[in-house]
């Protein structure tokens, strides 16, 4: 019997970066985190390595601001599943129906109960829900939305984005100059090297990932 | 930051008590006290331990004239002097960044410098124009946070003594000790302005205030904002919000004109103007 070790140690060295963490979770069952880019050579891995390769299922949690797909596969006694987390507006699942015929209708039921769009999906059609369905309001869908209360919303924002959650307005900067003072006092965003080294400490540590900031349009994924 | 006001009149009453103090280079929010620490404590630890290393670069102890960062700043604070295993992990991320912090900065709130390092007596040299008005405290909630010692009065007591030397009365309302609402704003608004900022205000008015003193910024933005939002509500209240500097920079003869109090959203600088008148 394959051992959870062996099957991790086998992923690592076939998937090298694309796999984020391996780790036997319990008995017999092994968990792989994978980068979602990589789901289809992780399938190809397993399935070159294992000739009695099963594949079990595929759950999907919406957590808000990501889609987790969930594959399992059964390995010789073991389940091994494969996780790889996408944020929502991406909105695809790449299906592995081409490998795996047997993940035909789980797909198209992740697909009617999350909204989320098949790629390369032989039939793409509705399974459970019926041909009119509305595209916008699918079952288990969760609006897209992080750990924030609304309210809280724009501190967040502001102290990820500028350092300060109370940025000074250009009036104020004029009343604050008209009154004598510096136009504003040393914040951190006041010099784009300080900047970099406050907004590297958001990164390194769980705040704008939890906050579900996106770096590239500066301000939360989510209104 | 917001109410420069309070920053100018800090600047004044420390220049003329003779207090120096140095702008903190490159300094953050420190982090704000609610949403930060609940979403991650690591990051709530990290970015406010830099603040605390920014301090312990220049060799200085940290003054703050705001509640809030007063709390932020002493909590964790204690937290890397207590705990080494924190320290640990907050700097193994500023060490990435070139800093360190070794847990030797003292963070004070300007009431305690103002009376314990300047003291009473000197301060009262400074009065020349004393304020004959009758004032409300609303001391802040993070006033009362006392790392040493089970005192929590002992700074609230501080803002009373510092606040009776600029010749102001000081009235009872009895609802000293409540919140004003400033963090359940980012909860509830309606709670937050009827059930926290109404209730202060109704008995605030009632014991026959013309004012009422705060040390903390964001419970003055509270006070404030929330007058002009209560009036969705149909309640009408326009009580002027002073900031305890500048109510001592008024009574060491600053003129009023110098403040920049119109940048207040309370009619703080016409109650400036009839003591000036007197």
């Amino acid at each position: 019997m394959v051992s959870e070790n062996e099957i991790t140690t086998y992923l690592r060295q076939e998937l090298g970066e694309d796999l984020i963490k391996a780790s036997k979770t319990r008995e017999r069952r092994v968990s792989v985190r994978i980068k979602p880019t990589a789901l289809r050579k992780a399938v190809n891995a397993l399935q070159k390595q294992y000739p009695t390769l099963r594949f079990m299922t595929l759950s999907t949690v919406d957590h808000g601001l990501d889609f987790e797909f969930l594959h399992h596969f059964h390995v010789d006694g073991a389940v091994v599943t494969l996780r790889s987390v996408k944020p929502k507006e991406d909105n695809t699942l790449e299906s592995i129906v081409d490998l795996i015929p047997a993940a035909n209708f789980i797909e198209r039921e992740v697909a009617d109960l999350f909204g989320v769009k098949l790629v390369n999906h032989p039939q793409p059609q509705h399974l459970i829900l019926t041909k009119d369905w509305p595209d916008d309001k699918r079952p288990l869908r969760r609006p897209l939305e992080g750990e924030l209360p609304p309210q809280a919303r724009p501190v967040a924002e502001a102290l990820i984005s500028t350092s300060c959650v109370a940025p000074i307005s250009a009036f104020m900067q004029k009343k604050r100059e008209e009154a004598g003072l510096p136009r504003t006092p040393p914040f951190a965003f006041t010099d784009e090297k300080t900047m970099e080294e406050f907004h590297g400490i958001m990164k390194d540590t769980n705040l704008a990932k939890k906050a579900g900031y996106d770096w590239k349009k500066k301000r939360l994924r989510y209104k | 930051m917001r109410i420069p006001s309070i920053e100018i009149a800090s600047r004044k009453v420390f220049e003329k008590i003779g207090l120096e103090t140095v702008d903190l280079p490159g300094y953050s929010c420190c982090p704000e006290p609610v949403v930060s620490r609940l979403l991650d404590k690591t990051a709530w630890l990290v970015t406010s331990a830099r603040n605390l290393a920014l301090a312990e670069e220049l060799g200085s102890d940290l003054m703050t004239l705001c509640n809030g960062c007063y709390e932020t700043l002493v909590e964790t604070n204690e937290v890397l002097k207590h705990d080494p295993e924190e320290l640990r992990k907050t700097n193994e991320v500023l060490k990435r960044y070139g800093k360190q912090y070794t847990g030797k900065v003292k963070v004070k709130h300007a009431v305690e410098v103002l009376y314990e390092e300047i003291g009473v007596d000197r301060i009262k040299q400074q009065v020349v124009k004393p304020q004959k008005i009758r004032v409300a405290l609303h001391y802040g909630c993070h006033l009362y946070r006392e790392p040493e010692g089970e005192d929590i009065m002992r700074k609230p007591n501080m803002m009373k003594e510092l606040t009776r030397l600029t010749g102001a009365e000081i009235v009872d309302y009895r609802l000293e000790r409540l919140c004003c609402g400033y963090p359940s704003m980012q909860a509830d608004e309606e709670f937050s302005l009827k059930q926290r900022l109404l209730l202060k205000l109704r008995h605030i008015k009632e014991a026959g205030a013309d004012a009422v003193v705060l040390t903390c910024p964001a419970c003055t933005i509270q006070f404030e904002i929330g007058q002009v939002m209560l009036k969705r509500y149909g309640v009408q209240y326009n009580i002027p919000c002073i900031n305890m500097m500048e109510l001592l920079a008024l009574s060491f003869g600053v003129p009023s004109k110098d403040l920049h109090l119109e940048l207040h959203k309370s009619p703080v600088l016409r109650l400036a103007q009839k003591m000036e008148a007197m």
